[in-house]
Formats: C-alpha cells, sequence, structure tokens
C-alpha cells in the first residue's frame, strides 16, 4: 500500500470541471489498492445478498429443473396464508422473537459493562475466554446439554430444586417453558461473544470523558451512567435495529434441536415449518415465498426501528 | 525416398484410426450418493475395482463421485439438482417426488425386466413398492423396529421371553424390579424405552392390537386413518399403562437415538428396538465396549400375540422412502443399468457385501473368516434378497430378526400424497404425536380421547380420510 500517497497535499482534486466518468477513471487510477481490499467484501454480497433478491422470483413460479418455470402468481403465498397451523407457526416466531428481543438483546450489553468494570488483567482474559467459549458449540451439542440438564428424572436443575422440595418439572415437554428455555440457551451461547462488539465501542470511547468526569466528582457508577452507556449507544442503536431485520429469523438451528413431539405446537417456528415442508419435499418455491415473506416484514422492522432510533436518539444505521 | 516415407506414414496413419477404438476412453458415468466420497480412499478403492470388473464382462466405465456432503444430504442434492446439475445416477433420502413429478427420474420398472440380476435381487417390498412408484429403487430389507435386551439379563431373569402383550407386561415388571444392573437399588431400570415416539413400539404392537395398516374400516364400512380408531386407542392405553408404571420411559419424547442408547448401555432401561439387523450388531458391539469386562450378546424378543392379532407393522409399499434413481437426462442410461445389475450379481454383491479381501475378510482355500474391519463396512449399492455371503457375520440376534422380517412381511395400504396435502399431513400428524405424549405422561386421560379424534380432524384429518376413501376405494 506504499503506492497510495494519504497526504492531504499529495491528493489532487478530481472535481470541478472534469466529467464524470473520467472522474470515476481518475478516482479509480488514484485509489485502486482500497478498491481491490474492497471487492472481496463487494463481491460476496452481491453473490450472496444481491442476486439472491433476483432470484426471489421463484417464489411467483413453479420451479423446474429443466426450465422454463411456469408462472404461478401468488399461489404459494396462498398456500402458506391459508395452511391450518400457519398462524399459530406466525404466532410462536413472533412470541419467541420477542422474548428474544427483550431478554437476549441487552445482556451482552450488560456482559460488556461488567466485563469493562474489571481491573484484574488475567482474570478479566479469563471470564472473556470462558464467556466466548459457548459460541464455539454447536446446537446439537448445546440441545443435548440442556435437555439432559433439564430432565425431570435425573437432570442437574430437578434435582437441585428437588432438594428445596419441589415438585420436578419437565421443561421440555411443557410448551411454555421451552420457550424460556429458547431464550436462556441463546444467551449462554451468544451472551459473551456479542459483547465483543460493546467491549469494542466502550474502548473507543475518549477517555478524557472519564478524566473529566472524575475531576468533577463522578463515581465509577456515574461515569458508566453518564459517559460509558451514551459512548455505547450508536453501537446498541445499530444493532438493534439490525437485530430488527431478523425478527422472524428466531434460528432454525437452534429450534430444531430443542423441538419435539409435545412442544412443537408453541416452538415451532416459520424457519421449522418451512423446513418440513417446503425444502425436506423439495418445494423451494414454497420455501422462497416464506422466504420472501419474512424478508419484506424484517425490510419493515429495519426502516420502521431506524426512523424511531433516527427521532428518539439522533442514530440510526444511516 | 519420399515415396516410401509417405506410404509408411500413410500405413501408420490407417493403423492408428483402426486402433482408436481399441483406445476408446470408458463412458462416464456420474454417481451422486450419501457417505460415498471422492476424498474417501476405501470409496475411491471399490468404485475403482467395480470399474474392473465391469470391464472384464466388457463394459468399459469411469464412474466418477460427485461428492456431497452427507449431512444435510438431502437437501444439498436438491439444491443441486435444481441448479441444473443432474448426476446419470442419483440416490435420494427424500425429496424425489418433486423430481419424478418433473419428469427428471426414469421408470425403472422396464429397465428392471431387462437386468435379470437387479429383477432376481428384489426382496417383496421393492417389487411391490416399484409398482406405485417406480423411480426409486432401495434393495435392502424393510426396516423394522425389533427389541433386543442383554442376553445375561435375561438369564438372570430367569423367565422366558414374552410372547402375548400380557407377558410383554410382566416381562417389562420383571426388569424394573429386579436389580439388573446391580446399582443396590431396584426399580430405577425402564422395562423400555424409544427415542422420539412410539414408533419403535408400534413396529412389534400395531398388529397386536389390531392396527393391520395405516387406513382401517370404521364401523360404518369407511376407510379411515388407523390413527383415530379404536385399536389405536386400545393400544395408547396399554403404552400409557406402561409409563404409569414406571414400565416405559416416559421421557422418550426427548430422547434423541444416542440417549436412548446411553440408557441401554448403562443399564437404565431394559429393552430397546433396533431398526435393522446391522443396527442390532451395532448395539451389540456398542454394549461391549461399554462393559469389557463381561462378553454380553444380546438376545431378541419375539413378535407378541395379542388381542388383534400378531406380526411386525405393516410395510408401507406406496414407495421407497430412498433409493437410487436414473436421471432421464443421463445420455448413458443403458450403461447405469448395467452397472446397477452388476452390483445385484453374486459378484457384485461379493466386493460390495463383503468389503475388501485382506482388509474385511480373508480367505484360506474355501473358507472365509470376516476381520474386525468388517464391523465398520457398509454395502454402497444393495443388499440384494438372493445373495447369501460366504460366511455369516452377523449375531443370532440379527439374524432372527431378518427372518422375522420376511416372516412376517405384509403390505400396508398406505399410498402417496399430492403435494397439496403436505400441510394437512403435517398438521394432523403434530397433533397426534402431541396427544399420544399427553396420553402416555398423563398429562390427558384417556376419556379426552374423543377431544383428540375432533383436533385431529379439525387439523385436516376430515380432508385426509376424504381423499383416502377416493384412493382406496377406487
Amino acid at each position: 500500500m506504499s503506492s497510495v500517497d494519504e497526504s492531504a497535499t499529495a491528493i489532487p482534486s478530481v472535481s470541478g470541471n472534469v466529467p464524470m466518468p473520467r472522474r470515476i477513471v481518475l478516482g479509480f487510477r488514484r485509489w485502486w489498492p482500497y478498491y481491490v481490499m474492497l471487492a472481496p467484501g463487494l463481491i460476496f454480497f452481491v453473490v450472496w445478498h444481491y442476486f439472491p433478491i433476483w432470484q426471489a422470483k421463484m417464489a411467483f413460479e413453479q420451479v423446474r429443473i429443466i426450465p422454463p418455470n411456469i408462472w404461478v402468481g401468488l399461489k404459494h403465498f396462498q398456500t402458506l396464508f391459508t395452511s391450518p397451523v400457519f398462524y399459530q407457526v406466525l404466532a410462536n416466531t413472533l412470541i419467541i422473537s420477542t422474548l428474544k428481543i427483550l431478554f437476549v438483546f441487552p445482556v451482552p450489553i450488560l456482559v460488556a459493562l461488567l466485563l469493562n468494570e474489571i481491573r484484574g488483567g488475567r482474570f478479566r482474559k479469563f471470564v472473556q475466554s470462558a464467556i466466548y467459549l459457548p459460541h464455539f458449540l454447536s446446537w446439537v451439542v448445546i440441545a443435548g446439554i440442556f435437555i439432559s440438564i433439564l430432565s425431570p428424572s435425573d437432570g442437574a436443575v430437578n434435582q437441585i430444586t428437588g432438594f428445596f422440595g419441589a415438585k420436578p418439572i419437565g421443561y421440555m415437554t411443557d410448551g411454555n417453558a421451552s420457550r424460556w428455555v429458547l431464550v436462556f440457551s441463546e444467551i449462554w451461547r451468544s451472551a459473551g461473544w456479542d459483547s465483543l462488539l460493546y467491549l469494542a465501542a466502550i474502548i473507543g470511547i475518549d477517555q478524557q470523558l472519564y478524566d473529566a468526569a472524575e475531576i468533577d466528582g463522578a463515581n465509577r457508577w456515574q461515569k458508566v451512567l453518564h459517559v460509558t452507556i451514551p459512548g455505547m449507544v450508536p453501537t446498541i442503536a445499530t444493532l438493534f435495529i439490525l437485530n430488527m431485520g431478523m425478527f422472524l429469523s428466531a434460528d432454525l438451528n437452534q429450534v430444531i434441536n430443542f423441538i419435539n413431539d409435545v412442544n412443537r405446537g408453541q416452538i415451532d417456528i416459520l424457519d421449522t415449518y418451512v423446513y418440513r415442508i417446503g425444502l425436506r419435499t423439495g418445494e423451494y418455491s414454497l420455501a422462497t415465498a416464506a422466504g420472501l415473506f419474512k424478508a419484506v416484514i424484517g425490510m419493515v422492522m429495519i426502516l420502521a426501528a431506524h426512523f424511531v432510533s433516527k427521532r428518539l436518539t439522533g442514530k440510526g444505521v444511516w | 525416398m519420399l515415396k516410401s516415407l509417405l506410404l509408411t506414414t500413410t500405413a501408420l496413419a490407417l493403423s492408428l484410426s483402426l486402433a482408436v477404438p481399441a483406445f476408446a476412453d470408458p463412458t462416464v458415468i456420474r454417481l451422486v450418493s450419501k457417505d460415498l466420497l471422492s476424498t474417501n480412499p476405501p470409496d475411491v478403492a471399490h468404485i475403482e475395482r467395480i470399474e474392473a470388473a465391469l470391464k472384464a464382462q466388457g463394459t468399459d466405465l469411469d464412474i466418477q463421485i460427485v461428492d456431497l456432503p452427507s449431512s444435510g444430504y438431502a437437501d444439498a442434492l436438491g439444491v443441486m439438482l435444481l441448479s441444473g446439475d443432474i448426476p446419470d445416477l442419483i440416490y435420494f433420502q427424500g425429496g424425489d417426488t418433486k423430481m419424478a413429478d418433473q419428469g427428471i427420474l426414469e421408470d425403472l420398472n422396464p429397465w428392471i425386466e431387462k437386468s435379470p440380476n437387479l429383477k432376481a435381487a428384489l426382496w417383496p417390498h421393492n417389487t411391490e413398492r416399484l409398482k406405485n412408484y417406480p423411480y426409486l429403487l432401495y434393495v435392502y430389507p424393510p426396516r423394522a423396529p425389533q427389541p433386543v435386551i442383554r442376553k445375561d439379563w435375561l438369564d438372570k431373569l430367569g423367565i422366558a421371553p414374552p410372547q402375548t402383550v400380557d407377558e410383554y407386561e410382566a416381562f417389562f415388571k420383571a426388569i424394573h424390579d429386579a436389580d439388573l444392573d446391580g446399582d443396590g437399588t431396584p426399580g430405577n431400570t425402564f422395562g423400555v424405552t424409544t427415542a422420539d415416539n412410539t414408533n419403535e413400539l408400534d413396529s412389534i404392537f400395531n398388529q397386536a392390537f389390531g392396527i393391520t395398516g395405516t387406513w382401517m374400516k370404521d364401523a360404518g364400512g369407511e376407510w379411515v386413518s388407523s390413527r383415530i380408531t379404536d385399536q389405536e386407542k386400545a393400544k395408547i392405553t396399554w403404552y400409557a399403562k406402561l409409563a404409569a408404571e414406571g414400565l416405559y420411559d416416559k421421557e422418550y419424547v426427548t430422547s434423541k437415538f444416542d440417549v436412548k442408547e446411553d440408557k441401554f448401555y448403562t443399564g437404565k432401561a431394559g429393552v430397546i428396538f433396533g431398526s435393522s439387523a446391522e443396527v442390532i450388531d451395532i448395539y451389540g458391539g456398542k454394549m461391549r465396549q461399554a462393559h469389557p469386562e463381561t462378553p454380553i450378546e444380546l438376545a431378541l424378543l419375539p413378535i407378541p400375540k395379542g388381542p388383534g392379532g400378531q406380526g411386525l407393522a405393516a410395510t408401507d409399499v406406496s414407495k421407497e422412502s430412498r433409493g437410487f434413481a436414473i436421471a432421464t437426462t443421463s445420455q448413458h442410461k443403458e450403461e447405469v443399468a448395467k452397472l446397477l445389475d452388476f452390483m445385484a450379481s453374486p459378484e457384485g454383491q461379493m466386493l460390495d457385501r463383503m468389503g475388501f479381501e485382506g482388509e474385511e475378510y480373508t480367505k484360506s482355500g474355501d473358507t472365509y473368516t470376516v476381520t474386525d474391519k468388517m464391523s465398520t463396512w457398509y454395502a454402497r449399492f444393495f443388499a440384494a434378497a438372493n445373495f447369501v455371503p460366504p460366511v455369516e457375520w452377523k449375531s443370532a440376534a440379527a439374524q432372527e430378526s431378518l427372518k422375522n422380517i420376511t416372516t412376517w412381511f405384509k403390505p400396508d395400504n398406505a399410498f402417496v400424497w399430492p403435494a397439496d396435502y403436505a400441510a394437512d399431513l403435517d398438521a394432523t400428524e403434530n397433533v397426534y404425536r402431541a396427544w399420544v405424549y399427553k396420553f402416555i405422561s398423563g398429562e390427558a386421560s384417556m376419556d379426552q380421547w374423543d377431544a383428540f379424534v375432533a383436533e385431529w380432524k379439525a387439523a385436516g384429518g376430515d380432508r385426509l380420510n376424504e381423499y383416502a376413501r377416493t384412493k382406496l376405494n377406487g
């Protein structure tokens, strides 16, 4: 990158009367190393995020392996919306997603704040490593662990509560309890790892603000409240808005490992339903229709969250 | 000089052109199958010797393995086919009906007619399934879960293996009450456990309770799903009784196969079900690994008689749920059919079932001896019904389970559903499964059976019954 001289004097203006195409060429010539660095990311997004938008037309077609596909209009959406369990599955998705936004989203913020308060270097590293670890476990393993410790016959949780005289509870056979198992297992798995972004935001806060607060006589709690948290707000707002875009994606991998015949009525979500009746039977158009439905809702949620956030905090995703 | 050079060159060119057919490239066949990978040396070596054997018979093939991950194979295969990449020979594990609907899969019946080895290798259920759905071929014995117990526990109990439903109940109770695992606490071993649902129990108790098939006639002579019949109610009532007495593990619903097996190996459950002869032997091997101090064998328990009859649950012959298909787009269907016929022949079966000489078995004169490696070998293509291996390595329990499958084979009256019924099938099955657990766990009393039936019908069951009548009444 030594070929790029970034000093202000070294960058001649390419605006003014220079025509646009010429300006683009000149700009590319000057900044090409950066464009090269940008290229892999750009290609990734084009291939995996923009190209599929065009392929979403499958939702309106009967896909044929040997072309051409047959245009069927809204048939797949009709199938989806008239399915006897669609609204139950949609309600489950909304409930689980809401629980996750309310209870999972704030935890990494708290974890980052707590980690930031740990002063001992070695202890802090140990805690960080320990809480990052679950992120690297697959949902198959995590589900196995949770189902085992929540077993009503010999699970650790029921043995502990049984010690205090409580009756054993079948957490995995009680649909409502199973929703909370999804929430807590998500917290256990992702809180540590997700706190990384917030920690980075905290580290980026100007030290002078803390010094000024110190001079003003602020104690640790007041510093957290008036310096650290306001410094994290842009990151929190951005991640919250992006999370809203994934609102209807309540995590297929997680649910599919926790679902059973009894709790299906409460934790069967759009993704698991579409996987069962769409993907496994080769009904790709139906699966795409469900995906498009989710994407549209996600887009609406992102836009709503963005404008609300802009109005309340002045921060948004753009 | 120039003339002789020209003559020599012409002669050489002519002889080369004549020789070309002898050096013609082999026909390329692309094969995609689960657990068959070009990165797995035994798979590659196996395919190479199949090619060599076929070449010796005059069929020169270059069988190219298309790699797909074993995990999520069915999904990956669907995506690959959808992208237009259609190999000549495709192993499906679901998702095939959509392909058949689009005319991608070849009708196999005419090809089987022309393939004597393949025709002779079919199991009775294969023949039935091919009549109903001629696109998939899976030449293996049907899967029918059958119960096994540790033989040393059976000896300790000192009672004869159960022959009837009532004797099964007494048998499970004897396991539960005796301290067979020797932990000093009688009553902490389940008589039987299953994984996920009650399907495994159904395998031997359906016929005993008179559940003869997926569709049965009600009192009015109308076809209805067996899920809502009185016979089903009697069976679930009995399961609930077993669970209430601590004989059947209520936590079956949260147990995956590994948990089920673990309960068996650690003595928390006396009886589990093996879905095939191979699986029964895997259980035996794992049990010996878990208890290296004792040479434990497994014993197969009998198929019980009951008020409704005796037998294994009726075998679904509507279609193969998995198997090989030939693509209609293939330019080499003849060659693919030859490959399949060879794999069903005695020579192909020797290769496919027995593994490699010096690895999975040794041969001294006419005597074959299997090695420990045989436990990890599996047939990549078929287990022909008419092939008798030169040495038997399956346990007595596994062999007996195969005999039972032949003895008790009964075709079911299930049929292939149109795609429009997918949501109804899903919804009604979920209602059934949820209620079965409620009954078995005691959360719902059997008096609520009518509530279950009403919910099942409302979830789409009525539509299913109506469609079934149009199919079964002809």
